[in-house]
């Protein structure tokens, strides 16, 4: 009969329901976030639960189950996305606390949801074949000099979405699509391969820059990839553009508490937890993003290549999500595959 | 009669209609709403997309048909070194995923990779990444696909070979073919449907395969039904685009069926005699062993290597107590949806047998559907329907929304698995249930044998070893499936599937690699186990 009732338990799913606990829908996959979670629950008692997953994929489960979605926390590596979970109503306020805003910037939170962690997406060259022109802005990349020399990954990537609606958001939608028609007749090859594959095809020769994200660099230099990478990694160097005017594109990991969250309590407390000192210093010695708060070096690795460069701070990352699909439209239109 | 025939007749049914759910829930959706995201995606997208799919679809036949056909005829016709160990280390590649796969080939070829480091440790430092060719995009997904996939048709195509009638050996070389000519003119044509069978299954995973051209950001039919129906909630374009892929899809599934009706046919009943098999030596010899060992290596060896050499040479990835958890949780899913699986299939088949009820088998027509959606549509396509389904039952019964005991729990997972696996274990089962001969039925009812009683003294004995080998199959399935279970299952749940997922997808292909050596070694395990039936009996 015991087995029996366990068998049912297991199907059912009757697990013991704590009463303290807090839900994540997370497309995050660091292994690292779920130790952070660990420190979480011991500090408070509040037990994490987590199921990651493809964004569109959580993104349609939240939508169907509606009010009976258990997850209190929505987790991404994409201000865009957070901001189309805002448009959509599936948050509700409460990344707002007086923490959160005393804490981070303004352009990185809405009311609805909260930056975590930031990264940068650069220029990479190697510094012994190739000598960026001064004050490089990605603007100039569309120009008859970089003909041929650029690889970045495909258009359907998220990262390069926002960094083009960023773009269009600056120089309006007209300029924008002459910049990527430019900018596509400069590849070097088709787009193909993550950020990290950009990165080594310029180590390995087979173009002078490569657009992308700034931990892909660290993750190789930190060896948790092997000798080669380390060693590959350490041939190029970022180059932070736009220094003379907005700053460099910045794009967050987020979260937001989602609109019929059984425990928002817990969930403020889980961001704000993640907005502290210790948390930070954890995420970006694991991660190798930036951090959000003040008062917190980004690791070593990342952190040799300057911390002093001019973020783009002017624009607010929720914009992302209103010109994404404009971003995309050109794109393709562009031929960029 | 009249009362089984009812009582059989609606347990098919809603078994048929269960299993319909997903197909159901995409074309006729409950809720409509449209976006421009329309009108970008007829502009630009979707001819890229029907192309990119015919031209993986066409390359990973035509490689599947060179490596399978090839392999096989080899193995059954001639005696060459290793032609013993190779008859069943080539369905070993079953055990590899097509998306574990494409870890390995991007890994392994990549700029500064496996292959570059092995090069610079025998011939030291140096260039040579313009050397090294590159696995990726469309090429990367075919190559991928066809290595893990071309099993099945070395397995059909194999065992027709198997069951020739001499006969036909006998009449080519009567009529002075050369070995070339008879392959050409005798052995082939007559093995088609069993190729053709082959071909199909490999060509519907091709087309609802999504892990692996997610992995290298290759836009299909498939990925475009997602994303139009995902990021863009736009239905209406998500619904062409899946009744594109379902047509082709369904069309395959009828040639699949219509080819294994053709391949009975060429099963001898009696004065079946074993070929016998050509000696080869010298050159052809080598050539012959050479060709099938290449192919194991790719197939097998390489991707396994790959996750072996990963696994060691980055130890701080391993976690026992978390590869306990995942060899219990995985090991839980299957005995769960085995049991549930056999269960409903065994019965089914018992009800369509005794009611000889002609609708019945055109209902089973159904049980297809699931195998049919690709599996990353089918899971999304389950969320919306038990969503709507428990809205309905809560608001009609004023209860407490029953929402969660479908969605992100066990069960859902079982169910979701099973209107994925039952054309699977329905199929299987009924494919040796036909072989019974009706009249021992009518002997069982004559000598006083109750129906059921006849099921389980006369039937299940007859059936043990094919329930056991879908068992197996479905084991197999289950320890392999990703997209289901990765937004289907409970909070904190971890297979060895969405283990590898989360790790690749965090650009850590090195910490996939125990969780991916997981699944090929169960896996193959497995097939090792049943290898005996896969070559023989089919």
């Amino acid at each position: 009969m015991k087995i029996l009732f366990f068998l049912i338990s297991i199907i059912f799913n009757f697990s013991n329901v704590s009463a303290a606990e807090v839900n994540i829908f997370s497309s995050r996959h660091y292994e690292s976030d779920l130790e952070l979670y660990k420190k979480f629950t011991g500090k408070t008692g509040i037990k994490v639960n987590v199921i990651s997953g493809k964004d569109n994929a959580l993104h349609k489960r939240i939508v169907d189950e509606g009010k009976d979605c258990l997850g209190d926390l929505y987790f991404t590596a994409d201000a865009g996305r957070l901001g189309a979970f805002e448009l959509k109503g599936l948050f509700q306020k409460g990344a707002n606390s007086e923490f959160i805003k005393k804490n981070i910037p303004q352009n990185f939170r809405s009311d609805y949801w909260v930056g975590i962690a930031k990264r940068a997406r650069v220029i990479y060259y190697n510094p012994t074949k190739t000598n960026p022109p001064k004050n490089l802005k990605y603007e100039d990349l569309s120009k008859e000099i970089f003909k041929g020399k650029i690889v970045i990954r495909q258009s359907n990537n998220i990262y390069n979405q926002s960094l083009v609606a960023s773009i269009i958001e600056h120089n309006g939608l007209n300029e924008t699509q002459e910049w990527i028609k430019g900018l596509v007749k400069n590849f070097a090859r088709q787009p193909k391969g993550n950020d990290r594959a950009q990165i080594l095809a310029v180590a390995a020769g087979e173009a002078e820059y490569a657009i992308a994200n700034t931990y892909y660099l660290a993750l190789m230099l930190s060896g948790k990839k092997g000798e080669e990478q380390k060693n590959a990694a350490k041939k190029v160097i970022p180059y932070f553009p736009n220094q003379k005017n907005r700053g460099t594109h910045m794009n967050i990991s987020g979260a937001g508490i989602l609109k019929y969250a059984p425990n928002k309590q817990n969930a403020i407390k889980l961001l704000e937890f993640l907005l502290t000192k210790d948390s930070q210093t954890h995420i970006v010695n694991n991660t190798f993003e930036y951090p959000i708060i003040k008062g917190v070096e980004p690791n070593k690795l990342i952190a040799q290549f300057g911390t002093n460069f001019k973020q783009d701070l002017n624009t607010n990352v929720s914009v992302y999500s209103k010109r994404q699909s404009e971003a995309l439209k050109i794109m393709t239109e562009a031929g960029w595959q | 009669m009249y009362k089984n025939f009812n009582f059989w007749f609606a347990g098919s049914l809603l078994v048929s209609l269960f299993v319909a759910i997903p197909l159901f829930t995409v074309f006729f959706s409950f809720f409509n709403s449209t976006s421009e995201y329309y009108d970008l995606l007829r502009n630009t997208f979707l001819k890229s997309y029907i192309i990119n799919s015919f031209i993986i679809l066409i390359g990973v036949l035509s490689l599947t048909f060179i490596f399978g056909v090839l392999s096989a005829y080899f193995v059954s016709f001639y005696n060459f070194p290793g032609v013993n160990f190779f008859k069943w280390a080539l369905i070993l590649s079953f055990a590899v995923p097509a998306y574990i796969y494409a870890y390995s080939l991007t890994a392994f070829f990549e700029n500064y990779g496996t292959l570059f480091s092995l090069i610079t440790f025998i011939f030291g430092e140096g260039n040579y990444n313009k050397f090294i060719p590159k696995f990726d995009g469309i090429f990367g997904a075919i190559i991928s696909m066809s290595f893990s996939l071309f099993g099945y048709i070395y397995v059909l195509t194999r065992a027709s070979f198997y069951h020739q009638s001499h006969n036909l050996i006998e009449v080519s070389k009567n009529l002075g073919y050369n070995a070339k000519e008879s392959f050409f003119k005798i052995i082939l044509p007559s093995a088609r449907p069993a190729i053709i069978a082959g071909l199909s299954l490999v060509a519907m995973e091709c087309l609802a395969d999504f892990g692996t051209v997610s992995f290298f950001s290759v836009s299909t039919l498939t990925t475009g039904i997602y994303n139009s129906w995902l990021s863009f909630d736009d239905l209406n374009t998500a619904n062409q685009l899946s009744f594109v892929l379902l047509l082709l899809i369904l069309t395959l599934f009828y040639i699949e069926n219509y080819s294994r009706g053709d391949a009975k046919y060429h099963q001898p009943t009696q004065g079946f005699r074993k070929i016998p098999k050509i000696d080869m030596v010298g050159k052809k010899a080598q050539f012959v062993s050479i060709f099938c060992f290449l192919l194991f290596f790719i197939s097998f060896i390489f991707p396994t290597t790959q996750m072996i050499f990963w696994t060691i040479k980055f130890p701080k990835y391993f976690d026992l107590t978390n590869i306990l958890l995942l060899n219990l949780n995985t090991l839980t899913l299957v005995i769960f949806t085995s049991i549930v699986l056999i269960s409903f299939s065994f019965l089914i088949n018992f009800g369509n047998r005794i009611s000889k009820s002609k609708i019945l088998n055109y209902l089973s027509f159904f049980s297809i559907s699931g195998y049919a959606i690709p599996g990353v549509i089918l899971a999304v396509a389950f969320i919306t329907f038990f969503s709507w389904f428990s809205d309905f039952f809560s608001s009609f019964f004023s209860t407490t929304s029953i929402k969660k005991i479908f969605i992100g729990s066990i069960l859902g997972l079982i169910m979701a698995y099973f209107i994925r696996f039952y054309s699977l274990a329905f199929n299987g089962i009924r494919s040796s249930y036909i072989k019974i001969n009706q009249s021992i039925d009518e002997s069982s009812y004559l000598l006083g044998y109750t129906k059921f009683r006849t099921l389980r003294k006369i039937h299940y004995p007859y059936l043990k070893n094919s329930i056991y080998l879908v068992s197996i199959l479905i084991a197999i399935e289950i320890i392999k499936e990703l997209p289901i279970t990765l937004i289907l299952r409970p909070f904190n749940f971890e297979t060895f599937a969405t283990k590898a997922y989360a790790n690749a997808s965090q650009d850590l292909l090195e910490a996939a690699a125990l969780p991916s050596l997981f699944i090929i070694f169960w896996s193959a395990l497995l097939i090792f186990y049943t290898s005996k039936h896969i070559l023989s009996e089919k």
